[in-house]
């Protein structure tokens, strides 16, 4: 490898490939050839055809489901956004000290794992926990389930995945000239209009960024929405998942994963042309 | 629009905070079941956890997965970054664009075929399979870390070298590797982290002979709740908090600015 370290002119062409095989034929290995397994059994199980798919894209619980799931994921979003943006401003205009505070809690956050915080939303929503406890001693008696609904797995996600969003959104804001704040306000621009036609305009890179990762992770959440949420409202990897433990039913496994991987891929791809997918982990 | 900004900010921090703190008390609770606040304070989970194999077997899994996840992850990534950050060759920005796709595939839809493709190699329910799986699930996150690091090499220190007459190989073990330590140590932390957390594809192939903590957390989780749970998301959260913080009091200790200097964050 040194010797291919002092060979800084890119004369020799073979150099990078012999670095990249390794890797190209392990990827190419253990993810490539999975990922069309996966395809080849959606429409080979039972038998060669095209059945799965037309279960999965007609059949009224498989709609019920994918609709359920694209209107979580773009709730979830919107409640990511609505939760971020302001911790986000708030990390990026208060003192250091407090938004060092701040960060090293959302820093935290993103750390933790899925699990561990879904256990925690558990500990706080059920039946014995701080919530009810806080209802009832304001006076509700009749306390509604909280836990396994759709309310506990939509709070958990958003918990989850708002640091995805809040670290989106800061690294663009600490970014914006406090100049172009000032003369916008020297121009006459205040409140709302200054937010509305200059801070929100300069944000908005930092708010697409989050809305896709949110988006696009939320799509396929699998431990969240099972543990959390209700049955009866499945998400689509969870009815992947059923599919898989329960039924030993592969191709239709296969085939819903096909699709939520095909729409995933959509709105990556549409991502990556206006602004360029390694920036989007980046 | 400020004030409204700042109530906004303070409410998020709570709920962001709340989940993390829970855990810590729930560990050192003596009821048997999630009860919050706990009737009364003992250490009883902690002797469950340290006692019973059902638990440390996971854990020693998962720190072995882990590991071997991490040294195989570092010896594919680290010459294919060098590849990519340092020349240009053709087909370059869609290898570049390859790196990252593990990212972008849902975990659901790999574990449906790593539940098949490992079957049909045997591989299932073993160390192995998950190890094989884990490595791709951490080739994408391993790269962007390294060759950021790689980015950003001042070039000229290694021609400083060469020039002075080092000859490649000493050059690129005692400038190269030496500069890029930071980089690769966080890089690994991170390959380390993708797969000690990973839970959806080790739910699906690491079976009851490689099962990993998150797996036996999840199984957990989902038929009774043991209060062990709290325990170990407790430990897991102390982990994290001495991972973040340990890089702060590094630097400080060796730096030791006695003045308060003004911080970059609080440059606007």
């Amino acid at each position: 490898m040194g010797s291919s370290l002092s060979r800084l002119t890119e004369k020799t062409n073979v150099w990078p490939w012999l670095l990249l095989a390794p890797l190209g034929i392990y990827m190419l290995i253990f993810f490539v050839v999975p990922l069309v397994d996966v395809a080849i059994m959606s429409v080979t199980d039972p038998r060669l055809s095209l059945v799965n798919y037309e279960r999965v894209l007609t059949g009224a619980l498989y709609q019920r489901v994918f609709l359920n799931t694209f209107l979580t994921a773009a709730f979830v979003t919107v409640c990511c956004l609505a939760v971020g943006y302001p911790l986000a401003y708030l990390m990026a205009h208060s003192k250091p000290r407090t938004a060092m505070f701040i960060l090293l809690l959302v820093t935290m956050s993103f750390w933790t794992s899925f699990l561990v915080r879904t256990y925690s939303w558990m500990v706080l929503l059920g039946n014995n926990g701080p919530l009810i406890a806080l209802l009832q001693m304001i006076g509700i008696d009749d306390t509604p389930q909280l836990l396994f609904t759709r309310f506990s797995s939509t709070l958990a996600m958003v918990h989850i995945l708002a640091p995805y969003m809040i670290m989106n959104i800061f690294s663009v804001m600490k970014k914006i000239d406090p100049a172009l704040i000032r003369s916008a306000e020297s121009l006459g621009a205040r409140g709302w209009s200054l937010f509305r036609h200059v801070y929100l305009p300069l944000t908005a890179p930092g708010i697409a960024n989050g809305s896709v990762l949110v988006f696009v992770i939320c799509l396929g959440f699998y431990v969240t929405p099972v543990l959390l949420g209700s049955p009866r409202e499945q998400m689509i990897a969870g009815l992947i998942g059923h599919q898989i433990d329960e039924f030993l039913a592969f191709g239709m496994g296969s085939a819903m994963a096909m699709v939520l991987l095909f729409i995933t891929f959509v709105i990556l791809t549409i991502y990556h042309r206006r602004f360029g997918l390694d920036k989007l982990w980046g | 629009m400020n004030t409204f900004m700042r109530w906004a900010g303070i409410l998020v921090t709570i709920f962001i905070a709340a989940p993390l703190v829970i855990v810590v008390p729930m560990s050192f609770s003596s009821a048997s079941s999630l009860q919050f606040p706990p009737p009364g304070y003992w250490f009883g989970y902690y002797r469950a956890y340290f006692t019973d194999l059902d638990w440390l077997i996971p854990t020693w899994n998962s720190v072995v997965i882990a590991s071997a996840t991490t040294l195989l992850t570092m010896l594919l990534v680290v010459p294919a970054t060098f590849a990519l950050v340092r020349h240009k060759f053709r087909g370059k920005s869609v290898a570049d664009l390859m790196m990252l796709m593990p990212l972008a595939v849902p975990h659901i839809v790999m574990a449906v075929g790593y539940y098949s493709y490992l079957g049909d190699l045997g591989l299932v329910h073993s160390h192995m399979g998950v190890i094989l799986a884990h490595t791709c699930l951490s080739v994408p996150i391993a790269f962007l870390v390294l060759s950021a690091n790689l980015k950003g090499f001042d070039r000229n220190l290694e021609r400083a070298a060469l020039s002075l007459g080092a000859s490649p190989t000493k050059t690129f073990i005692h400038v190269t590797l030496p500069i890029l330590r930071p980089g690769l140590i966080i890089s690994a932390l991170f390959a380390f982290v993708q797969s000690f957390d990973e839970t959806v594809v080790a739910i699906f192939i690491s079976g009851r002979n490689a099962e990993t903590l998150p797996r036996k957390m999840f199984d957990s989780i989902r038929q009774e709740a043991d209060p062990v749970i709290a325990v170990i998301s407790t430990l897991l959260f102390f982990l994290v908090l001495v991972g973040i913080a340990a890089p702060y009091f590094i630097s400080a200790l060796r730096s030791r600015v006695p003045k308060p200097s003004r911080s970059p964050a609080g440059a606007h």
